[in-house]
């Protein structure tokens, strides 16, 4: 009997020791399978921003998913850019959407910081309407850094980004390279010598979507980053006083901004939308296009025998600092707090999440992919890829406009003529601190 | 008189008869209103669920005496005003010259009537669509016609006044329709033998316009001049369409817009600050009240004083 009981103990304690083994270490959270096709049909809906090649991947992916599930159909709204932020809130604030497109955490209020509202995505989490992620087991196709960077807040997972993107490049056209025997810039002199030699020849030297204001500024962020190449210092040199957007450096910046807006851009250029400007590049008649990575697809759907280029903005004068990449994370996904539609919205992120889908992607679109299995597949991608490690986040994700700053408090070159009111640069220089001072004395 | 509802509980029918549209109006317009007025003393974010803090005057404080941004917020306030005045004064002008000619007894007349109130039904996005198509500056119509006298301009791109001035054009053209048919409305109330007898006493056209059609034309004059005010002080979607948000452009009810609904530039991720856009609303609201009240002061003692 007793030995019965030994064996039947021993036997116990192997049980135990395995179901120990095979379950999660002491505070891990088992990973969640996430997501499965309702019984009943349902309609799912999605929110994304206007970027053509993406609406098309999305048109193609919803298509093959409702195939797969035929109890879920996807209903997908496009809205501009510049409105994604209000529809998402009033439409988490309806309860009105299931799955939405949520650009990359970014803005955070910083320690040197005074008197700043909270990000808007972070308001959306405090109040609850975004979908705790933590733990789904599609976040493990995902590289942890991202998860961290750019989708996570107090510890939990709020959003998976799908990819990085780069504004700070110009996209060049071969051909016109070739025909006038420009070299393709790696300094500022250089750039500045080659649109004075396509001007010379009645080419434009560059384009880009004024008609929307900010693809003029962003344009030139390459320019910024080439003089401030740590763009979180700079947003704490701003904020702390020790640098001034009218010293010495900066100056300098302003002097090339003007350049680049006024002798640089081509006539017209303010009436170009940001849609139409990569198609503008692509029909061949101007040289150069200062632009994100994103646009990379839209000039290949263009025009898919045009050859080009992409580099970094050459806004300094020595070659070694223009190879840096700025950019953000760009599109990701989210999950609404209160969706009636957990199972089918989960499994939509899920599937999109496959690795096989999210290279599909990220081909379509020419992000920077997040997943550490994706392929830089693309001309973006192999554009991109020498400079690759020197990707930086750049000055918009970290910078946040103190209360009371004026309009103007801000690096940006399409306060130049044509595009804005300046013409001369020291002046320009003083109003921007200035402005940005007010704001700094306000919080004090 | 008597008084067609009789005595005792009778009396109640026509208030009960107006509930329904009390209560519509009060659902709809004056309950929000007040809501507004209620969350400009708040730090509101709009978003369901999110915390509201009481913090009192201090939306008004930072709209109207904070560093810069209030200087930017006094000028969006001036530009507001003078796009009040210019589009008040040319779409009244315009209106009343075109619904005298358009009133004639002439051939074709109601084509005209129709060509000019059509862009009234098109909506703000597709007045901005087409005019942003037809002032494109690379090779669009209007380019391609200064181009013919060696003339160019970026239009709606271009600097901040002449852009300023391409929306007070637009917002004319998209609403003179409106004016144009009021105005159509009173010049056939008048009655053609006050015309007759005018003429008989030897007046000539401007005589009758001055001494006939313009006394006469009194409540449609009115009318039409605070709806011009109104309309024109709380313009933004024409602004949004066809020069987005611009330094040097941008009228109070686009700045609400842009504040309380966190619009962006570039990539920023703003805050969303519903709390400060109602501040900014009321005063708003201000504006209008006060000019509204004092119009409409002023044009009623002079109907009183035409009309009897």
């Amino acid at each position: 009997m007793t030995k019965k009981l030994f064996v039947f103990l021993s036997l116990l304690v192997v049980f135990a020791i395995l179901l120990a083994a095979c379950g999660s270490p002491a505070g891990e959270t088992a990973p969640q399978t996430g997501g499965s096709q309702p019984a009943q049909k349902v309609t799912l809906r999605v929110l994304v921003h206007q970027n053509p090649p993406m609406v098309a991947f999305m048109e193609a992916f919803n298509k093959k998913f409702q195939d797969k599930y035929p109890n879920i159909v996807v209903d997908m709204s496009v809205v501009n850019a510049n409105d994604l932020s209000t529809v998402s809130q009033t439409r988490l604030s309806a309860n009105d959407i299931d799955v939405l497109d949520i650009f990359g955490f970014a803005n955070g209020a910083q320690p040197y910081m005074k008197m700043v509202d909270a990000p808007n995505w972070q308001q959306l989490i405090e109040a609850g309407l975004l979908m705790d992620l933590t733990g789904q087991d599609f976040l493990a196709n995902y590289d942890q850094n991202t998860i961290n960077d750019a989708g996570s807040y107090n510890g939990k997972v709020y959003a998976v980004n799908l990819g990085r993107v780069i504004y700070s490049g110009i996209y060049y056209n071969k051909k016109l390279f070739e025909q006038f025997g420009v070299k393709v810039p790696t300094t500022w002199p250089e750039l500045v010598t080659a649109c004075e030699t396509f001007k010379a020849n009645n080419i434009p030297c560059m384009t880009a979507g004024g008609k929307d204001g900010w693809p003029i500024f962003v344009g030139a962020y390459g320019l910024l980053g080439a003089m401030y190449p740590d763009q979180a210092a700079l947003v704490e040199g701003l904020w702390t006083g020790k640098i001034k957007w009218n010293d010495e450096k900066s100056l300098e910046m302003w002097k090339k901004m003007q350049v680049y807006a006024r002798d640089m851009m081509e006539e017209g250029a303010s009436g170009i939308a940001g849609d139409a400007a990569p198609g503008r590049f692509a029909s061949g008649a101007v040289a150069m296009f200062p632009g994100g990575s994103w646009y990379a697809p839209a000039i290949e759907a263009a025009q898919p025998d045009f050859a080009w280029g992409y580099i970094p903005f050459p806004g300094s004068d020595n070659p070694e600092d223009n190879k840096y990449w700025f950019g953000k994370y760009d599109q990701g996904w989210a999950i609404a707090a209160n969706t009636p539609n957990k199972d089918a919205a989960l499994l939509y992120v899920k599937e999109f999440s496959d690795p096989a889908n999210y290279q599909e992607f990220v081909d379509a679109v020419g992000f920077i992919p997040t997943q550490p299995t994706a392929k830089l597949n693309t001309q973006i991608g192999a554009e991109i890829a020498p400079y690759l490690s020197n990707f930086r986040v750049g000055y918009e994700q970290y910078w946040i406009a103190p209360k009371g700053a004026g309009q103007f408090a801000n690096p940006w070159a399409s306060y130049f003529k044509p595009f804005g009111t300046d013409d001369d640069p020291q002046v320009l220089a003083d109003k921007v601190q200035a402005d940005l001072q007010a704001g700094l004395d306000a919080v004090k | 008189m008597s008084y067609h509802f009789g005595r005792g509980k009778a009396k109640l029918i026509p208030y009960l008869l107006l509930l329904p549209g009390l209560l519509f109006y009060f659902l709809i317009s004056l309950g929000p209103s007040m809501a507004t007025a209620v969350y400009s003393f708040t730090d509101a974010t709009g978003i369901k669920g999110a915390p509201i803090h009481w913090i009192g005057l201090d939306n008004y404080r930072e709209f109207l005496f904070m560093g810069r941004a209030s200087v930017d917020n006094l000028d969006a306030l001036k530009r507001t005003l003078i796009f009040c005045v210019a589009v008040t004064f040319i779409q009244f002008s315009l209106g009343l010259l075109v619904a005298l000619l358009v009133n004639q007894k002439l051939k074709g007349t109601n084509i005209f009537r129709t060509i000019y109130f059509m862009p009234v039904i098109l909506g703000a996005v597709i007045q901005g669509l087409m005019w942003s198509l037809f002032l494109y500056p690379l090779g669009g119509p209007a380019a391609k016609l200064l181009s013919i006298f060696g003339l160019r301009s970026e239009f709606l791109g271009g600097q901040p006044a002449e852009a300023f001035a391409w929306v007070i054009f637009i917002q004319i053209w998209a609403n003179m329709g409106i004016t144009m048919m009021i105005f159509i409305a009173g010049l056939q109330t008048i009655p053609t033998d006050m015309y007759e007898a005018a003429r008989i006493d030897g007046a000539n056209s401007w005589q009758v316009f001055r001494n006939v059609t313009w006394p006469l034309l009194t409540p449609s004059v009115n009318t039409n001049l605070l709806l011009n005010i109104i309309g024109s002080l709380q313009a933004w979607q024409l602004f949004l369409v066809l020069v987005g948000y611009r330094n040097g452009t941008q009228v109070l009810g686009y700045l609400i817009y842009a504040t309380g609904f966190g619009q962006t530039s570039g990539s920023v991720t703003s805050s969303f600050r519903q709390g400060y856009a109602a501040a900014a609303s009321i005063v708003l609201f201000l504006l209008v009240l006060v000019i509204g009240m004092a119009v409409q002061y002023i044009l009623q003692r002079r109907e009183a004083r035409i009309l009897g």
